[in-house]
């Protein structure tokens, strides 16, 4: 052979395998509203950004005939590009070739990809459309799986891990998504289920279709495994690139800060009148954080699950921040079971990744009731209260409205070491609502009153005037200032900065013992 | 005497010309809002602002005694109400003047004549100047559907207590009458707190003509042409203009001189308005006296010169009219479009929110009477006129062309508002005619006729070419992956700084 002849070996061989299970394959997969593994690539990385590895190998497996279908690559892209100039390994999982099933070998290279991330501190995202395990390759193949989790598991607050999940992913592949740290789905076209529609109804006698039972809208409002769901894949991929514009490379670096054109002396009006002179009445905690943060922008993660409360990043100054804050226009605002994993959860990765953490509180307390207390919001409120407590990224809390009873310690309360606590004029800071509170201390009076009614409200006015308001708690300092709301985002970003070279620690330990 | 303090006891784009006419003069504006106004322009434009009381109208800016004990505390010692809520209640301007206060406007007696729809038809007719056939107040469907027969249908229903199209309904027949009544009734309680109705002939496609008045206590009345004010929907007016295309100067004269009978014989004093409508044929009818400054003022304003808010301040503080009849010399065209947030392509619908983005046109003959400012919010509770465009020309031709001009000027996001439809009738041939009735609107903008700005589909085109030039964009690495060759990486420094302490 001479040299012409090896390149266009060459040549002849990657385009054999950039073509992966064929053109027909792939035109089903288009058919399906779905793209293939490489086009989803182009998508996700800029231009020319991707450099690809092994490209030529193939599995492994004598039986069953497969030794007769070969495919190089063996149903998954993987490599290294750029997001926005910033380094990112990547797999992208290839339906068109077994059906995206994960053999030995497609194991092997996500698993080097994996490695490689691990040295360099960079994040790895995962481009999920499989069938499940190469059934013909038996145990080897689930041997397979259980070397990615736990890479997974030791790359978890080393290395940002997102999971786009593009297609099926059923059975054990779920954990390997389920362990990073954020899932973003496409309605109707990517399910995530432990057992399928089928096994559920031999084994419960359930009816239930796929997008039902593992799709990005269930997924996304019901069970919070799927942070984000989006209409397309278009759409999920370059809310990726968004998502990552947010996230350092690794848990030593800062997360990346750009030119802000937002005047950081920004002050607002309208925040002084955003919250209704009825404490009882409900806004929309967004209004204040888009008022807030540079240019309005804020990306919120699990939009759709827990309501209740609200979290996601946006930038001060041009940093990055995680933003977590009490929804009164949901529930009140009230924490309950799934508000408190959403918030513990967040709270946590920010912690992991050196953002900085602010906290917009305006909480009436847990929620109470029988579904809660046996579902165990105490271990679950625990985890939220644990999160921040362990945090130890500048943290920074906004009081607006009611701090009541345990729920006002766990909001990033002075106590748990927040660094910079405010609260606006119309805070409520004490241990329960002022009718709450009235009715309790003022029992044998009310109950010896002649208008039981007339002496409550009279007793709660009271309690409401001497403790529902911000100054009781500044006298002590568990505030640091009291602030107009207008000049929030100025104050923020003041004590941010100063913020931005804390340095605190936690006490060396294998690992703390979260309540999960 | 001269006014130190007014307060003005109104909202939006009205009192913002009352502050700015306040300004001019030297006089210190205050003005009242209601809780869904705050922080609105003229709150923020005034020198002090009292709240009022909530945000229905009826619980603040409809709430006489507020209003006086408001002014009384910031010690104004004039109130200005404006157009609508209280301007032509003669019992509030009563009020006012027995809290020693003035009343910027008509005397409560002259009000009460001419703000009675009823009692000013009477007294009109008796002195002689035509008026369009109608009936006293009805007092039941069955007295009203038996005097809509005589007179024939269509008939339409009018409210005594006040105009602005409130409380109007065209009744085409019996099967129409009770609903009607009703609805009218409940609109005119809750506009003008007085629920009387009466029935007046509907005229098949007359012009709304008016005369502006400007009258002084001294007993001189003066006439300042007329506005031409067929464009409207639903009985509100949506553009006028000054001159009329379609009044010579012979029965602008006759038309002005009844205007200044009418006046007089009511005992006028202030700036007022004589309503007529003219058929074909150029015959008129007195319609009514509309005891304020109108919306529509700015365009006599523009072709007459004369300030009527300032005037009206004047004539409040007792001050002669500088000017007679004949030196009132109107020149050039004037015209004004109202911009109310209402999608037009949904039948004038209202349209709320907040406005997310603001910019006013600009240029040579342009005026911009605004109440709203980037931020504002536009609520349910008020009328939707946030602001009125004016542009004034040597001629029609001009005065139109500006218009379309500053129309596309105008950028109000976060609301739909009716400058799209105002655009499209600067480009009716009709329109440029100048062949104006008060069915325009009716026979030329029926919904499959309507020009959408934009067509659904080419909307669909437009929307992926924008998201393809963003993608690609964004995809074009925006930072370098490395820095000056360098690779600043914390990762870097404490995997080294490990394995040197690492080191035996």
């Amino acid at each position: 052979m001479n040299i012409e002849e090896k390149l266009k070996l060459l040549r002849q061989k990657k385009a054999e395998a950039r073509l992966g299970g064929g053109e027909k394959r792939i035109e089903e997969q288009h058919k399906k509203g779905k793209l293939t593994a490489r086009e989803r690539l182009e998508i996700l990385l800029d231009e020319d950004s991707f450099e690809e590895f092994d490209m030529f190998m193939v599995h492994r497996s004598r039986e069953f005939g497969l030794e007769k279908q070969q495919y190089p690559g063996d149903g998954v892209v993987t490599g290294y590009g750029t997001i926005d100039g910033r380094l990112v390994f990547v797999f992208s999982q290839d339906f068109t070739v077994f059906g995206g099933s994960l053999s030995e070998a497609h194991a092997e290279k996500i698993c080097k990809i994996m490695d490689m991330a691990m040295k360099v501190g960079a994040p790895v995202i995962g481009l999920n459309d499989s069938g499940g395990a190469r059934i013909q390759e038996g145990v080897v193949s689930l041997g397979g799986y259980a070397d990615i989790f736990l890479r997974n598991t030791l790359a978890s607050g080393v290395i940002p891990q997102i999971s786009v999940v593009l297609g099926p992913c059923a059975g054990g592949a779920v954990y390997s998504p389920a362990i990073t740290d954020f899932i973003i789905m496409v309605k109707n076209t990517s399910y995530m289920f432990v057992t399928g529609p089928s096994v559920v109804k031999t084994v419960t006698h359930e009816e239930v279709s796929f997008e039902e039972l593992g799709g990005a809208v269930t997924h996304s409002t019901k069970s919070g495994v799927a942070h984000f769901a989006c209409e397309n894949e278009a759409e999920a991929l370059r809310l990726t690139r968004r998502l990552m514009s947010y996230l350092p490379l690794n848990n030593l670096d800062d997360p990346p800060a750009t030119q802000s054109d937002d005047p950081i002396d920004r002050q607002e009006e309208e925040l002084n009148r955003i919250v209704p002179e009825n404490p009882n009445k409900p806004y929309d905690i967004k209004e204040i954080v888009k008022r807030v943060v540079d240019n309005k922008e804020f990306l919120e993660v699990h939009e759709n699950f827990a309501q209740n409360i609200v979290v996601g990043f946006a930038r001060m100054n041009g940093k990055p921040v995680g933003i977590i804050g009490n929804q009164p226009a949901v529930l009140a605002g009230v924490l309950d079971i799934d508000s408190s994993d959403k918030g513990a959860r967040f709270v946590r990765f920010c912690d992991a990744f050196n953002i900085p953490l602010i906290t917009f509180e305006d909480v009436p307390g847990f929620l109470p009731g029988k579904d809660q207390e046996f579902g165990g919001i105490i271990r679950h409120g625990a985890k939220l209260l644990y999160a921040y407590a362990e945090a130890t990224v500048p943290k920074v809390t906004v009081i607006t409205r009611k701090a009541y009873g345990g729920a006002y310690d766990v909001m990033n309360s002075k106590h748990i070491r927040g660094d910079i606590n405010y609260a606006w004029p119309t805070a409520e800071i004490a241990v329960m609502g002022p009718r709450g509170a009235a009715e309790i201390i003022f029992k044998k009076e009310i109950a010896a009153a002649k208008d039981p009614e007339k002496m409550l409200a009279e007793k709660e006015q009271e309690y409401r005037e001497k403790f529902a308001n911000p100054y009781t708690a500044a006298e002590r300092g568990y505030v640091d200032d009291i602030i107009e709301p207008k000049e929030t985002r100025p104050r923020l970003i003041k004590a941010l900065e100063m913020l931005s070279t804390k340095k605190d620690t936690n006490p060396p330990k294998k690992h703390g013992n979260i309540p999960l | 005497m001269k006014f130190k303090k007014i307060l003005i006891a109104n909202r939006g784009e009205i009192a913002v010309r009352i502050i700015r006419a306040c300004r001019e003069l030297d006089i210190s504006p205050a003005v009242i809002f209601s809780e869904a106004d705050y922080g609105s322009l003229h709150v923020r434009l005034a020198d002090e602002a009292y709240l009022a009381g909530p945000a229905p109208a009826l619980e603040s800016y409809l709430k006489p005694e507020r209003m006086i004990q408001i002014a009384r505390e910031c010690k104004a010692e004039a109130i200005h109400p404006g157009y609508g809520f209280l301007a032509e209640n003669a019992g509030f301007a009563e009020k006012v003047a027995q809290a020693g206060l003035v009343f910027i406007g008509p005397p409560a007696e002259a009000m009460k004549l001419s703000g009675d729809k009823l009692d000013a038809r009477r007294l009109v007719r008796q002195h002689g100047i035509p008026i369009v056939p109608g009936s006293e107040a009805v007092a039941s469907d069955k007295e009203a559907k038996e005097i809509a027969d005589q007179m024939n249908y269509p008939v339409l229903l009018k409210a005594a207590g006040g105009g602005g199209g409130k409380g109007m309904r065209i009744v085409h027949g019996d099967a129409e009458m009770s609903s009607a009544l009703r609805g009218a009734r409940h609109e005119a309680k809750s506009a003008f707190g007085d629920d009387r109705i009466y029935l007046e002939k509907y005229l098949i496609k007359p012009r709304h003509i008016e005369i502006q008045i400007l009258a002084d206590a001294h007993g001189n009345c003066v006439y300042l042409g007329e506005r031409e004010c067929s464009i409207q929907r639903r009985h509100q007016k949506l553009i006028e203009e000054s001159p009329s295309t379609f009044i010579d100067q012979k029965l602008r004269q006759k038309m002005g001189r009844a205007a200044v009978g009418v006046a007089e014989t009511v005992g006028y004093v202030n700036a007022g308005t004589v309503e007529f409508l003219v058929d074909k044929n150029r015959n008129f009818y007195f319609l009514e006296v509309n005891a304020r400054l109108q919306v529509e003022h700015p365009v006599t304003e523009m072709v007459t010169g004369l300030d009527l808010a300032k005037w009206q301040i004047a004539i409040a503080q007792g001050e002669r009219l500088t000017f007679t009849q004949e030196q009132i010399k109107p020149s050039g065209w004037a015209m004004e479009c109202r911009i109310y947030a209402e999608d037009f392509e949904n039948n004038f619908f209202p349209s709320s929110g907040r406005i997310t983005d603001y910019r006013e046109p600009g240029g040579p003959g342009v005026r911009v009477d605004s109440g709203v400012a980037k931020g504002s919010e536009v609520s349910l509770y008020y009328d939707p006129l946030i602001a009125k465009l004016i542009t004034w020309g040597k001629e029609r031709v001009e005065a139109v062309a500006r218009m379309k001009r500053a129309l596309t000027e105008y950028k109000i996001a976060g609301v739909t508002t009716t400058i799209e439809f105002h655009t499209q009738v600067m480009e009716n041939p009709r329109f440029l005619k100048g062949e104006l009735s008060t069915q325009f609107i009716a026979e030329e903008f029926i919904p499959e006729n309507i020009k959408y700005p934009v067509e659904p589909k080419e909307l669909e085109l437009l929307a992926i070419s924008s998201a393809l030039v963003e993608f690609w964009q964004t995809k074009k690495s925006s930072t370098p992956f490395f820095q000056n060759g360098q690779h600043k990486s914390n990762w870097k420094i404490q995997a080294r700084q490990t394995a040197l302490r690492n080191f035996p």
